[in-house]
């Protein structure tokens, strides 16, 4: 299976200030790649880099829900480090308010970080990406959609819209440009701050991420993994009886 | 762009495809200031897609393809679909697989024995021979010449080597007392080729209306590229167009230059001349004929599987392979054979069947298609799919349609005629008689018409009355107006059209060039 290497590019890795971002930043670098780490928090990015091998981790401050920033921060670092090869949007917040406490404002809020951050970034990286016809995105989702959990209305809601931006993105992007990567990736609960405290160490579940992040096999756009295993599109009866008609029933691909 | 719109150019083409952009270049290395109006989008030259059956227009024309669907009246009864047509730099040549090939001298001339359906072309076989092979070198054509042709072959270059199943097809073809040969294609392999066939290539590899035309020209200096640009009209004044009314976006320009070649594919070009009617060509312009639109042809399709000889190494799809030995059969004009390049896959055995479900209005069957295509998919498992493509002749009531209350509204009414389907008769049987000792499948139940190969509905000739425009691809009676695509075409031979549409293009420059007037 092809891989990425730092001779593609530079990656960028959104939320890189804490928990997951950090991890997968640090993985990244000590693979030889420059990272550029965004977060909104200075010190926090000064920590990462600390991290890091030196002058690998390029922290730029910057809140992907302010979508001028996004813009210029992007079109900053592809002067100063040539080709993005990959993007892993992984910022995301996650506040708990009851229904009653969540405003208007502070449910768009949510929104704009977890939905419009990931497609300020995507859109960002496709200035680049689209017309080098190449080029790996990686998704950091969740199954918060699935079954909200109380006081979870903006994250839940964001993070299921998010997973249908990837499809989406799928449907306009994988036909005109194949060697654009597109895939989501659940890294599941996590030992972070957004996450619970007895979930996987960050670190581990990073090590899964830069795996997957440095695939890019065109048959894996469009592709959702769980931790290092693919999920596959469900398929109902009809379709299992094809499939072991036709002698092609699909075994998930692992890390 | 403003700049482009007030400029008076020397020609301006409508229409950047095939031939559009091969006259456009011939024109911009000559020094002439050339001004492309095309109505698709620039698009990114790393796109990859190949046709579409997405039915959201602006999808289509983000992935060049035409926005809107085809209504065809077939027979009287009607369906719309989506034809495999372009629209964009290129126009529909950057779909295809680059199978350029030259036609027979009885394509052209009406010989003895071999009767010419109008009485030949008005430039011959002989006259245009430097032409095919101008357009041959222009497209970097490799391929092996036709055994079986007397004439001097086209400046080919050497093929990639046959794969194993390639060859092993070719010597069992060859055994049965064919000739096959490497089809004539147009790729100039640079490196990192990955033989775009049928689908947008991202590299100046795949020769087509965009890498060899528009962007050589773009390249000389003396050409500009209008894109998302429409013309709407063709605004006359005496006998000479003054002007060209080009739609972007909501506005309405006019376009001037001293030229004007019309050059947007069969269906589309007669649409405009019959919008751009006047006081002085009430009919449409350079319609005294009224044969704009007219002679519509499209090839008919014939597919049919075949297998090779137990124990051919399974080496992929084969799109080298090209025969004539049925071109011109028992006083018929049949056409040419070629290998397709794809695998008899599902998803291909699907778009068959839909398509040959809708075409005679039985599209409520098309849930059958799918169990239909698993059973036929394991069937044909490593067959080759090849294609016969049939000559089609002119009729006057098959026709590109123009209603001026739905002027977008891409319409043809088309009739299959006895004659046609005797043709199509004698085809398979001296095909199922050549094949003897290859295990075949017909894939087709009725005429599969080309809608990809549409030509013939502004035909050319020496007699005003009976075309459209003259030998040289200057209007009849409209002096400042030439003809550069497939329209011209007053027979659609037995091969496919593109190096034909080249050819003709770079003959009609080069007399554009040399007459000034």
């Amino acid at each position: 299976m092809r891989q990425i290497t730092p001779q593609d590019g530079f990656a960028v890795v959104t939320g890189a200030g804490s928990g997951l971002g950090r991890a997968l930043a640090q993985q990244l670098c000590a693979a030889g790649f420059t990272v550029v780490g965004t977060g909104r928090r200075a010190e926090a990015l000064t920590e990462t880099a600390a991290l890091c091998p030196p002058g690998k981790f390029d922290p730029v401050q910057m809140d992907v829900a302010d979508f001028d920033a996004v813009a210029q921060g992007f079109a900053t670092m592809i002067d100063r480090h040539g080709p993005l090869a990959l993007l892993i949007n992984n910022a995301a917040v996650y506040p708990k308010r009851d229904i009653l406490d969540e405003t208007p404002d502070s449910f768009w809020q949510g929104i704009a970080i977890n939905l419009g951050g990931v497609y300020a970034c995507t859109y960002a990286a496709l200035q680049d990406m689209a017309p080098r016809g190449t080029g790996r995105i990686l998704n950091v989702a969740s199954y918060a959609d699935i079954a909200p959990l109380p006081a979870s209305a903006a994250y839940s809601v964001s993070k299921g819209a998010a997973r249908i931006l990837t499809r989406a993105l799928v449907a306009d992007l994988a036909d005109r440009f194949p060697d654009i990567v597109i895939s989501d990736w659940l890294p599941g609960a996590l030992a972070t701050d957004m996450g619970i405290p007895d979930g996987l160490a960050p670190q581990d579940a990073a090590r899964w991420g830069v795996k997957l992040a440095l695939m890019r096999d065109p048959s894996l756009t469009g592709t959702v993994f769980e931790r290092d295993t693919e999920l596959l599109p469900p398929r109902g009866l009809k379709g299992k009886i094809k499939d072991a008609v036709l002698m092609r029933r699909q075994t998930p691909r692992r890390l | 762009m403003t700049l482009d719109l007030e400029t008076t150019w020397d020609v301006l083409v409508i229409g950047a495809g095939m031939g559009g952009g091969t006259l456009g270049r011939a024109l911009a290395e000559a020094g002439q200031k050339v001004l492309f109006v095309e109505k698709g989008s620039a698009g990114l030259r790393s796109e990859r897609n190949g046709l579409s059956e997405v039915f959201v227009p602006e999808a289509r024309a983000a992935r060049g393809l035409w926005p809107d669907p085809l209504h065809v009246s077939l027979d009287g009864i009607d369906s719309s679909f989506y034809a495999p047509l372009g629209s964009g730099p290129g126009g529909s040549s950057v779909f295809y697989a680059a199978t350029l090939e030259r036609p027979e001298r009885h394509d052209l001339d009406d010989l003895p024995g071999q009767p010419h359906p109008t009485g030949g072309w008005p430039v011959g076989y002989d006259q245009m021979a430097p032409w095919y092979d101008a357009a041959a070198r222009l497209f970097h054509l490799h391929g092996t010449p036709d055994p079986l042709s007397p004439e001097t072959p086209l400046p080919l270059r050497t093929p990639p080597p046959a794969h194993p199943a390639e060859a092993a097809l070719t010597d069992s073809l060859r055994a049965a007392g064919l000739h096959p040969y490497r089809t004539h294609t147009g790729i100039a392999n640079v490196d990192g080729c990955e033989t775009c066939l049928g689908k947008k290539c991202p590299r100046a590899c795949k020769m087509d209306g965009r890498s060899a035309g528009v962007e050589p020209a773009l390249a000389s200096g003396n050409a500009k590229l209008l894109t998302g640009a429409e013309v709407t009209r063709l605004i006359t004044q005496g006998d000479r167009i003054a002007y060209a009314e080009v739609r972007i976006g909501s506005q309405t320009h006019h376009v001037r230059a001293r030229r004007y070649v019309l050059a947007a594919g069969a269906l589309h070009s007669p649409r405009l001349l019959l919008a751009s009617t006047s006081e002085n060509y009430p009919q449409g312009l350079a319609n005294r004929s009224g044969l704009v639109g007219r002679n519509l042809m499209l090839h008919v399709d014939e597919r049919f599987a075949l297998w090779p000889k137990r124990g051919t190494p399974d080496t992929g799809a084969t799109k080298g392979i090209s025969f004539r030995d049925f071109y011109h059969r028992e006083d018929m004009r049949l056409g040419s054979v070629q290998a397709m390049g794809i695998r008899a896959s599902y998803g291909e055995m699907v778009h068959f069947l839909k398509r040959m479900l809708a075409l005679r209005g039985l599209s409520r069957f098309d849930l059958l298609t799918r169990p239909a295509a698993a059973i036929g998919q394991t069937l044909l498992g490593h067959a080759h799919l090849f294609v016969v493509l049939m000559e089609d002749f002119p009729y006057a009531q098959n026709r590109v349609l123009y209603d001026p209350a739905r002027p977008d509204r891409l319409a043809v009414s088309y009739a299959l005629t006895d004659e046609l389907r005797a043709r199509r008769r004698a085809f398979r049987k001296a095909l199922r008689k050549g094949l003897r000792g290859h295990r075949h499948l017909f894939l087709s139940m009725t005429p599969e018409l080309n809608w990809g190969h549409p030509c013939g509905t502004l035909r050319f000739g020496h007699d005003p009355d009976t075309s459209v425009t003259r030998a040289d691809g200057r209007a009849h009676d409209v002096a400042n107006l030439w003809v550069a695509d497939a329209s011209f075409m007053p027979t659609s031979m037995g091969v496919n059209p593109s190096l034909t549409i080249a050819a003709h293009a770079l003959r009609v420059a080069d007399l554009m060039l040399k007459d000034s007037t």
